[in-house]
């Protein structure tokens, strides 16, 4: 199973918002092309050495299927890796990057009708903006509504590219700014105040209706927010099987409140099947390296997905789940550098 | 012998089980016309329209979503509602009460415990599902939840039926209507998109529009018609159209379609119809007609008259007069092109139980008759299957 990096070469630096994020485009070479190919919302994981030491993240690809790799990086605080990007990183540097990986995906339909809502905040916009620019460009039939949610005016991202795209597709795009504390200093005009919250996702609804029956819902931000629309959307009566999400933590962002049980876990993987002692707090990519096992694995931060594992027996806390959707989890998709056994005995395939 | 007429046995335009395959196989197996967008406003509203075996309705919930589902309550199979109407978060079967969610969910079955002591899986009789589309500011359904798209069954046609935005006009009310033709609902579209008979039946109705000059054919099972002003009508057009135009200059003429199965559409510089064509026996046929119309103000309609009036004071007449008129309702004698429809296809409707009808060739205006016939015999053969 190809889980390998690959050095890919650095072709493009740009600073967006004012230096508070940073896209860096990459250059394919041709025997690389058909491994590198995405579907709209996918992300990237990198392996990068910063002040010696290796840091593995993921970043969402922040352009369509068929435009150059390019990835947008929003400054963290104290972040290592998001600021050696925005302030050391050069043209023609090299990093180590794996294929595209994710299952918050929109995968445009040629002669779908459909009607698409999405919902994103701060540098949520990511993924949303690579599916919307699929929606138009490959969904002829198709609406593409966005609800962007950030605190003022300059933190919006992409803002000059979403302004084309409505000149360009106005009669097939909306787009919608929440600013939670807009500055009293600048010129922009937000269609609300405040957050993305029901009364919004309300309004939006009511303002631009769905055209008929199918509508997808797709919803990316920091902190609650994922659970909040959804809520605001159940209470619309949208069924859950419409509504697509990922959250996006700043770096760090984990609920370790939970510290798990020792277990006694069954190990399914590529055709071999071995038992693994795990210690409380140990989380099961751990347990499973410490003896001996090779599964797969990038980030250990619950970002890409490459650790995905399903649990047919047990129970586990994971401490970090932006890879998953709803769905995934319930049907018992676990990523296992982020999951803590609750239970005492545990059966996990690793099905691909 | 098999009497024909051209492609098709005569029986299939009187006989019921010509009927009944074409219900199965034809009008339960397309997309529906089922209204007009606005039909549907606000969250609770609903309609319901027959297709083919079919009853199914669209109700828009509170997301503002259109679903559709089958018209069927899943305890003994009565229909849960009625045509139209509006409900708040539930549909409630009159018969026993069972209530189901706008999702489609069984909800609520009174005396549960009482009438099903041994449990009731609720969650496995939810209405089932069909689907609903929108395409040029209509309603379309279809009974298989996952059908053919809609988008793929016109897009073809699509670029041939002029440059009308029907989700921009209004609609005129006083329009609407809805009559039953005593004919098979094929007669009635071999009379729609019959374009010899253009210059002859409605001589002294239609003939504002170049007959001659007509343009039309087929993109798959849909036929498709277009002709424009005559030299008189059209050289003072802006000044002689009877009311405000609906699509931009400089386009021009009338386009007159007719969508696979029966569904009629009549465009032209100042309006947009629909003709709706239902079987409902062998030799019955309902028709619905809607219209629409420039959203511009009363105004604006007023000057359209006032300009136009010199061209249409004198326009039009009937085709008999004097002796030849048979009563005082003859529709020969009206003026009105509608009726001298319906009493061609009546007219002719009689005709098809002689022993002695024998139906002559086929004329050049008269191909997409032929090949209305062969689209519908193509239609039942691949679903047939």
């Amino acid at each position: 199973m190809p889980q390998s990096f690959h050095p890919l070469t650095v072709a493009d630096i740009r600073s967006e918002i004012d230096g508070s994020a940073t896209s860096i485009t990459f250059s394919v070479p041709p025997h690389l092309a058909s491994e590198f190919t995405w579907r709209p919302g996918q992300h990237l994981s990198l392996k990068l050495q910063v002040n010696g030491e290796e840091q593995r993240r993921s970043y969402t690809i922040s352009n369509p299927p068929g435009a150059p790799l390019r990835i947008t990086v929003k400054r963290v605080k104290k972040g290592c890796v998001s600021n050696f990007v925005a302030d050391t990183l050069k043209v023609g540097d090299q990093l180590e990057v794996m294929a595209p990986k994710g299952r918050f995906v929109l995968d445009p339909q040629a002669l779908g009708h459909r009607t698409h809502y999405f919902f994103a905040a701060g540098s949520g916009i990511t993924p949303i903006f690579s599916m919307v620019n699929a929606v138009l460009a490959d969904e002829p039939y198709a609406v593409a509504h966005l609800v962007y949610g950030n605190v003022e005016a300059g933190d919006i991202l992409f803002e000059a590219e979403l302004t084309e795209l409505l000149e360009r597709y106005g009669d097939r795009l909306t787009v919608r700014h929440v600013l939670s504390a807009p500055s009293m200093w600048s010129w922009f005009t937000p269609w609300r105040k405040g957050r993305v919250d029901a009364e919004a996702i309300q309004a939006a609804i009511t303002e631009t209706p769905p055209v008929a029956q199918d509508v997808h819902y797709w919803i990316c931000g920091p902190g609650s927010m994922n659970q909040d629309v959804r809520q605001a959307l159940n209470g619309l009566d949208v069924p859950n099987s419409r509504i697509h999400s990922e959250s996006f933590g700043g770096e760090g962002a984990q609920d370790t409140s939970v510290s798990g049980v020792a277990s006694q876990v069954t190990v399914k993987l590529l055709g071999q099947t071995q038992t693994v002692a795990v210690a409380a707090g140990q989380t099961l990519l751990e347990a499973m390296r410490a003896s001996g096992l090779r599964p797969p694995f990038s980030c250990q931060s619950g970002v890409c997905g490459a650790c995905i594992a399903r649990t047919s027996q047990g129970k586990v806390h994971m401490r970090s789940r932006v890879a998953l959707e709803d769905g995934d989890i319930s049907k018992g998709y676990v990523l296992t550098c982020q999951s803590v056994p609750t239970a005492e005995k545990m059966t996990l395939t690793f099905e691909a | 012998m098999t009497r024909m007429y051209h492609l098709m046995p005569v029986e299939a335009y009187t006989s019921q089980d010509w009927f009944d395959r074409e219900q199965e196989l034809i009008f339960s197996r397309t997309w529906r016309y089922a209204g007009f967008v606005e039909d549907i406003p606000e969250p609770g509203h609903y309609i319901s329209v027959q297709a083919g075996l079919n009853n199914i309705f669209i109700v828009m919930g509170r997301d503002h979503r259109l679903r559709a589902f089958h018209n069927i309550c899943r305890h003994r199979g009565t229909q849960l509602i009625r045509a139209v109407g509006k409900t708040q978060k539930a549909l409630t079967c009159p018969y026993h009460d069972w209530t189901y969610d706008l999702e489609g969910n069984l909800v609520s079955v009174p005396d549960e415990e009482r009438e099903y002591p041994n449990g009731i899986d609720k969650s496995c009789l939810g209405l089932k599902p069909a689907a609903v589309d929108v395409w040029r500011g209509m309603l379309f359904v279809h009974p298989d939840p996952n059908p053919p798209s809609l988008a793929a069954w016109f897009g073809e046609v699509d670029p041939h039926l002029g440059p009308h935005k029907p989700e921009e006009l209004v609609e005129y009310p006083e329009a609407r209507s809805s009559y039953e033709i005593k004919a098979n609902w094929k007669i009635v579209v071999e009379n729609y998109i019959d374009v010899y008979h253009l210059s002859h039946l409605h001589s002294n109705t239609l003939y504002m529009y170049d007959h001659a000059k007509a343009k039309y054919g087929w993109s798959g099972p849909h036929y498709h018609f277009w002709e424009p002003p005559t030299e008189e009508y059209g050289a003072n057009l802006e000044k002689n159209l009877p009311s405000p135009r609906v699509i931009p200059e400089p386009h021009v003429g009338a386009w007159v379609p007719m969508l696979f199965p029966g569904i009629g559409l009549g465009a032209s510089e100042e309006s947009w119809n629909v003709f709706i064509i239902t079987p409902l026996g062998p030799n019955l046929t309902r028709i619905e007609n809607r219209s629409k119309v420039a959203n511009v103000s009363g105004w604006e309609y007023q000057k359209q008259e006032w300009s136009s009036w010199g061209f249409w004071k004198d326009f039009g007449g009937p085709k008999y007069e004097g002796d030849d008129v048979a009563s005082e309702d003859d529709p020969m004698a009206s003026g009105d092109f509608t009726a001298e429809d319906i009493y061609a296809c009546e007219q002719q409707q009689k005709s098809l139980a002689s022993p002695f009808l024998e139906i002559g060739p086929a004329a050049t205006g008269e191909s997409p008759i032929t090949n209305h016939q062969r689209a519908i015999l193509e239609f039942m053969k691949d679903h047939e299957k």
